[in-house]
């Protein structure tokens, strides 16, 4: 155990060549005594990358809080492990110095003082000396375009600011590990934008961003992968790519303006479309669809369009899925 | 660990001169509230007052019992409002862990506070027209006896991470402080005499007001003994407030679950 420790201790802060910077393996957490227990999380591993967005999806009350805090060394997991940039933050207080995090709600930091003053205190609190403390808090302000707010209490700022000041604090230490827990909560619609960008930016520095939302489309658009959980347990993990992919058929959906005549409308039958009105379903090879768009010559077309399933009709399905197998 | 302490200062500086309004309103009741107090028990019950013989004692004893009040309350008050308003994960998110943060907050609101304080003896000595000596010394038994404060600032600090409300507690604390710290323990003879060493913070004040009020100097024996009891306060308190993290962790309640 000496021993362990002290070639622990010795080894440099050196960027780990290994590109692995969260590790999770069996995750679990029980809250409660008694009636009371709940398995609020089961045997949840995750594995994040160098410059990789995770987004962790799953319905209110699955868990996903309770995972982030784990790995942020809040939560005591009851099983399973957590490795941060190759050690345990429930054992090393040191790995904490590669794990920046916005917890869930809008108070995050102190609200009576300005921003310079949040970043330069949270930059000591996470180990940075004082003076780059200082120096880094103005470029990330810079960044993040709050620097003429620099000396504004951070209660008399915009929510969308604060949110912004928020993930600036997070990286004040220049952690590997970003975790963001509902970081576009309550924010309109150009702050939402703003945000987005940032965690873009963010990952493309080669930090790994563990992000949960419940907005499907900020998920679909920023992740690499995604990991839905449902009742503690992950019920999908896979690349965003290729879960969109998964879940897309290959139908397409054409448009025109106007009807269609007897005989259109039974040549298209004939070719296997289904004929709504204007609105025209086909699911055939694409070399028929040819067929099909000159068997509606000489209508005007409004759109032809390939059904590609999106975040939301994934998430929906393979929630309710895993919930008819369950019960 | 200096620039932790630097920054905690200027934290408590500028939440204490954007927002001096509590502070002040504090220190006036809580001077006013004495002042009210000392007249009457005066009155009640002449110069023999049991609280000490003399009321130069008397004022020592109470203005040891605010400084302590600031400082025992000082961690779990703060504990309980930033896990109201939600910054407490992000206090225990850092790398030197909890502990050493709350100290260096217990010190720097103790600089602050000790500040506020010597305006609150002047203003006392004016009003009970006492006299206090200020020997050197006095820097030595004053260490110990806040050293047993933080001590307890960790306990109470440990409650408020463990059952989050902790008014009550406070509160009633507060009287029986008041009682060990009013209380002339040194003079007591028989075993009182030396069990004494082993209540929190008793021989530091006595040395406190023999160096202050009783203009006698300085005895090292007992002085070892009463930094003994320092050390020995401020790591229980310490460690119960270690297992406190660990418990709260273990429930998740950091936050106020
Ligand atoms: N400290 C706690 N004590 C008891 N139960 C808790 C505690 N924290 C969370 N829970 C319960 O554990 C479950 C998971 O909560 P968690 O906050 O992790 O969910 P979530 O996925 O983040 O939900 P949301 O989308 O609503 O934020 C919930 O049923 C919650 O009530
Ligand atoms: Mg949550």
């Amino acid at each position: 155990m000496q021993l362990a420790h002290r070639l622990d201790s010795e080894r440099p802060v050196e960027p780990i060549r290994d590109s692995i910077v969260l590790a999770t393996r069996d995750l679990t957490k029980t809250y409660g005594r008694g009636k009371q227990r709940f398995e609020a999380v089961k045997h949840v591993s995750l594995t994040l990358h160098r410059g990789e967005v995770l987004a962790f999806l799953g319905p209110n009350g699955a868990g996903k809080t309770t995972t982030i805090k784990m790995i942020a060394g809040l939560v005591r997991p009851d099983r399973g492990q957590v490795t941060v940039a190759g050690a345990d933050p429930h054992r090393r207080p040191s790995a904490l110095r590669h794990i920046g995090a916005v917890l869930e709600g809008n108070r995050n930091l102190y609200w009576r003082l300005t921003p310079e003053e949040n970043l330069e205190y949270f930059g000591v609190l996470r180990q940075v000396p004082r003076k780059i403390a200082h120096r880094r808090g103005l470029e990330l302000l810079d960044r993040f375009e709050l620097l003429d707010k620099r000396q504004t209490p951070v209660q008399k700022l915009s929510r969308g600011m604060q949110q912004k000041l928020a993930i600036a604090v997070a990286l004040i230490h220049n952690p590997q590990l970003l975790l963001l827990d509902e970081p576009t909560l309550g924010l309109d619609v150009e702050a939402g934008e703003t945000v987005k960008a940032l965690v873009r930016q963010i990952a493309q520095e080669g930090r790994a961003i563990l992000l949960t939302t419940h907005q499907l489309d900020v998920a679909e658009e920023l992740s690499d992968r995604v990991a839905i959980i449902r009742r503690g347990r992950i019920i999908a993990e896979q690349s965003t790519e290729s879960l969109l992919k998964e879940f897309s058929d290959s139908a397409y959906q054409l448009e025109v303006e106007g009807t269609l005549t007897a005989q259109q409308h039974q040549k298209v039958t004939q070719l296997g479309g289904r004929v709504d009105g204007s609105h025209i379903t086909y699911a055939g090879t694409p070399p028929n669809l040819y067929a099909l768009l000159g068997a509606l010559h000489p209508l005007p077309l409004v759109s032809v369009q390939r059904d590609r399933a999106d975040l939301t009709q994934v998430f929906l399905k393979l929630v309710k899925d895993t919930q008819d197998s369950a019960s | 660990m200096m620039d932790l302490l630097y920054v905690e200062l200027k934290r408590t500086w500028i939440q204490f001169i954007r927002y001096p309004a509590e502070v002040i309103a504090g220190l006036i009741i809580t001077t006013s509230v004495f002042y009210g107090l000392f007249l009457s028990a005066r009155y009640m019950a002449g110069p023999s007052f049991a609280f000490g013989d003399r009321l130069d004692a008397v004022v020592v004893g109470y203005v040891l019992w605010t400084l302590n009040l600031y400082i025992i309350n000082d961690i779990a008050i703060g504990l309980q409002s930033e896990a109201q308003t939600g910054t407490l994960e992000q206090v225990f998110l850092s790398p030197f862990g909890a502990p050493r943060v709350f100290l260096a907050r217990a010190v720097a609101s103790l600089a602050l506070r000790f500040t506020l304080l010597v305006g609150i003896v002047l203003l006392l000595m004016g009003l009970s027209g006492s006299r206090l000596s200020f020997p050197i010394t006095l820097i030595f038994p004053f260490l110990s006896l806040v050293m047993a404060g933080y001590g307890f600032a960790f306990m109470m600090g440990a409650c408020a991470l463990v059952f989050k409300r902790v008014q009550q507690i406070l509160g009633i604390f507060q009287f029986l402080l008041l009682f060990l710290l009013a209380a002339p323990f040194e003079e007591s003879t028989g075993i009182m005499q030396s069990l004494r060493f082993l209540l929190p913070m008793i021989p530091s004040t006595g040395l406190l007001r023999d160096l202050m009020a009783r203009d006698i100097g300085l005895d090292w024996a007992t002085y070892g003994l009463a930094l003994l009891n320092g050390i020995a306060y401020l790591a229980v308190g310490l460690f119960v407030f270690r297992w406190a993290e660990r418990m709260a962790k273990k429930r998740g309640s950091l936050s106020g679950y």
